[in-house]
């Protein structure tokens, strides 16, 4: 068992040293570099890929039916149908969009949702890169996916395209304040903005999660992250039914499948940002440490798919006051109660932290509940 | 090694040369919204200056705050402002081509000078490792006075912005 | 309280998701088509088909056109049968139904007065072409009597019993008319 956990550190080393009998310095540090592109970009699409089929056997299974089963055993093969049919439909461009804006606005969308794969721990010792700012380079890479949605509807030269994009853009930018504040407890606990030492701070059962101001963190977290990849129940940009398709409807074919290639790739990082600085990333007692990732990531991606099966939408305004009013005031009162967590000594901290929690939950619960309707009376003519 | 060497500047070239293009496409386009892609290219480019001056907090940051917040809002004041079908204008005028010859020589000058003079570098300030955890100490030690003006002008633009956007009643 | 009725709401769907792992027979409602078919209620109509009793020379429509006549968007053609004198027998010859064109209303069945035609319970019924593989012909649209009383069971009880209370036989029992002898209708004698 102790074998099967570097084992794809193992083959990369083991490529390294091999091609380094023959070959000058440089290109081994390159084919380093290479391999691990090549391993993202296989990981990547094939993940979102079956992550569609998850998503509808899941679904489907919560409605009391079975998901795709026809093609394939278990429907396995139905991804790579959908792959077919999305390759060989025609292209339609509307004739007076924006040529440049409307073809590099699937491209810019797929860029961050490729890039932050870069800076997740995916087990020990296998994070593509390094950074020491990792965690906010996960974070500032996600805004530019706002840009290409901006793009997206713009070049569509379609009113309901515009419509959907400024919504997204306006959600989007909402809820990455609650987001980057939630995380912020996290930096004060660990010291450092490495996402590998932040996994590494979490070993031996320590998860950040079994904290006060690391459960409703993760919470939020969670809720920030799903609202920033447009998914159910926050899916009012793209909302089918609502706004026709919002900012892709005037995509069709291989455009429209980078755009649903993003949004799922976006669900697998953001599922697996919450499990490294939350749930304590690849740290888990017998399996290989990237089977403990992909465990808990895949559970996340599973809480997700159940929200899809059970929310409804959210209005637009109700969208709005749940970032503002609530989510933000929340996170920021989380960072003091973090930071109390950090002072206190070992045994008080705990009481003095959950306390405080409780105490900031019931504050902002009821400040943000609306006053109930009053009872209508009716007045019928007699 | 030498060869990396060689890459990692050809690379920094790369960027620059990018980000100048970009800066020249931001005044010359015609369509409006094609520049503002433009600017997004060119704080792209200052962000990958920043990297290869191992500066990397600055470019996560330079991201997040000015491509992703800064330039969303010169996005929403261009589509809220302009027709999505807005007859496109031409960026230059007749006298065009005289402005450019000033500025060549004003360029000369300029650069010639920037070339001819000799930078002193401090040797402390080079050696010194700046990083989040030195820029966040920084703040609250030295430098809590500034940061607490900054907040008090951020809280002013805030109310600012929201007395202004008010309805009259 | 705040958040409640969220928590709620998924535990349904997730009592429901492990229901479809663990009895299927409850927890999952699809038919899985083509394999497994929907059993169709008794009285659903679909396409019109003859009834024959024994032998598919034994069949109960007359050719009386009434079926033609009332049929709203006329789907229905019948030609007579004749033999070789050109008189009228009682048979059809042609029975053509149009299935592009039938509506499925029912009302052929419900105007025959003799019991010969009745509405069918099969729905896969699609062809690749559409103006030479749907119409149906006479032979195709014979049925035996069995073939009703097993889709129908209560209707064909009804209708038999109707018919064995008025006595009416069916075309084997009845004789056919006398053939008129070659001369012309009898002539008054000349006297």
């Amino acid at each position: 068992m102790e074998y099967s956990d570097p084992i794809f550190v193992v083959i990369k080393k083991g490529i390294l040293h091999f091609l380094h009998g023959f070959l000058p310095e440089w290109t081994v540090v390159i084919i380093s570099i290479m391999l691990s592109i090549t391993a993202i970009a296989i990981f990547g699409p094939v993940t979102m890929m079956y992550l569609t089929w998850l998503e509808r056997k899941v679904v489907g299974r919560m409605q009391n039916r079975w998901g795709p089963n026809r093609v394939g055993i278990f429907g396995l093969l139905q991804p790579i149908a959908d792959g077919i049919k999305m390759l060989t439909k025609e292209d339609i461009v509307p004739q007076d969009a924006d040529k440049v804006t409307h073809f590099l606005a699937p491209v810019m969308v797929v860029i961050p949702a490729l890039l932050v794969f870069s800076v997740i721990p995916f087990g020990r010792g296998m994070t593509a890169v390094n950074l020491n700012v990792g965690l906010l380079f996960f974070l500032a890479i996600s805004t530019l996916t706002t840009i290409a949605i901006f793009m997206g509807s713009w070049g569509s030269r379609n009113k309901f395209s515009l419509l959907g994009g400024m919504r997204a853009v306006a959600q989007m930018v909402s809820y990455e304040i609650p987001m980057v504040m939630s995380v912020v407890p996290v930096i004060l606990a660990t010291g450092t903005l490495s996402t590998v030492s932040i996994v590494e701070a979490q070993l031996g059962g320590k998860w950040f999660i079994f904290t006060p101001w690391g459960f409703f963190a993760a919470i939020v977290f969670f809720l920030c992250g799903v609202a920033e990849v447009n998914r159910t129940p926050f899916d009012l940009p793209e909302g089918e039914s609502e706004i026709i398709a919002g900012f892709h409807t005037e995509y069709s074919g291989m455009k429209f499948a980078l755009f649903y290639m993003a949004e799922f790739m976006s669900a697998f990082a953001i599922s697996g940002l919450t499990v490294t600085l939350f749930l304590g990333g690849w740290g888990g007692p017998v399996l290989p440490s990237w089977a403990w990732f992909l465990l808990k990531t895949y559970a996340l991606i599973f809480i997700m798919i159940w929200f899809r099966g059970t929310l409804p939408r959210f209005r637009v305004d109700q969208l709005m006051g749940f970032a503002w009013k609530l989510l933000l005031p929340f996170t920021l009162l989380n960072i003091f109660v973090a930071a109390l967590w950090q002072i206190l000594p070992s045994p008080k901290n705990l009481l003095v932290s959950g306390i405080a929690e409780a105490v900031i939950l019931v504050i902002v619960f009821f400040a943000s509940r609306k006053d109930s309707p009053t009872k209508r009376t009716y007045i019928f003519a007699d | 090694m030498d060869v990396l060497h060689c890459l990692a500047r050809f690379g920094f070239i790369a960027a620059t040369l990018v980000t100048l293009a970009a800066a020249v496409m931001v005044v010359s386009l015609r369509n409006i919204f094609h520049c503002a892609l433009a600017l997004i290219l060119v704080l792209l480019g200052v962000a990958a200056t920043y990297i290869s001056l191992k500066a990397e907090f600055f470019a996560v940051i330079q991201i997040l705050l000015y491509v992703g917040a800064i330039m969303t809002l010169v996005i929403f004041a261009i589509m809220l402002t302009s027709k999505i079908a807005d007859t496109t204008v031409p960026q230059t005028n007749r006298q065009s081509l005289v402005s450019f010859a000033i500025l060549a020589m004003f360029d000369v000058f300029f650069i010639g000078s920037v070339i001819k003079t000799s930078w002193k570098v401090n040797a402390v300030t080079m050696a010194a490792n700046v990083d989040a955890k030195v820029l966040g100490m920084a703040f609250m030690n030295e430098y809590v006075f500034p940061f607490e003006i900054i907040s008090v002008v951020l809280i002013v633009a805030l109310v600012g912005a929201i007395i202004l956007g008010r309805s009259d009643q | 309280m705040f958040g409640f009725g969220v928590l709620k709401g998924m535990s349904v769907t997730l009592w429901y998701f492990i229901l479809s792992y663990i009895y299927p027979k409850k927890g999952i409602t699809t038919v899985q088509y083509p394999e497994q078919k929907k059993e169709v209620q008794e009285r659903f109509r679909n396409f019109p088909f003859l009834v024959y009793e024994g032998t598919p020379d034994n069949m109960r429509c007359v050719a009386c056109d009434i079926c033609a006549k009332e049929c709203p968007p006329k789907c229905i053609y019948i030609i007579p049968e004749k033999d070789e004198q050109g008189r009228i027998q009682k048979k059809p010859a042609t029975f053509d139904i149009d299935f592009a064109i039938c509506m499925n209303c029912g009302i052929c069945e419900e105007v025959c007065p003799f019991d010969a035609i009745f509405m069918d319970h099969d729905y896969e019924l699609s062809e690749y072409d559409r103006l030479s593989d749907l119409m149906y012909q006479r032979d195709d649209l014979l049925k035996p009597l069995e073939h009703f009383a097993k889709i129908r069971p209560t209707d064909c009880a009804v209708i038999e019993e109707k018919r064995a209370a008025k006595g009416v036989k069916g075309r084997a029992q009845t004789p056919p008319p006398a053939a008129p002898s070659s001369a012309g209708p009898a002539q008054p004698p000349v006297t």
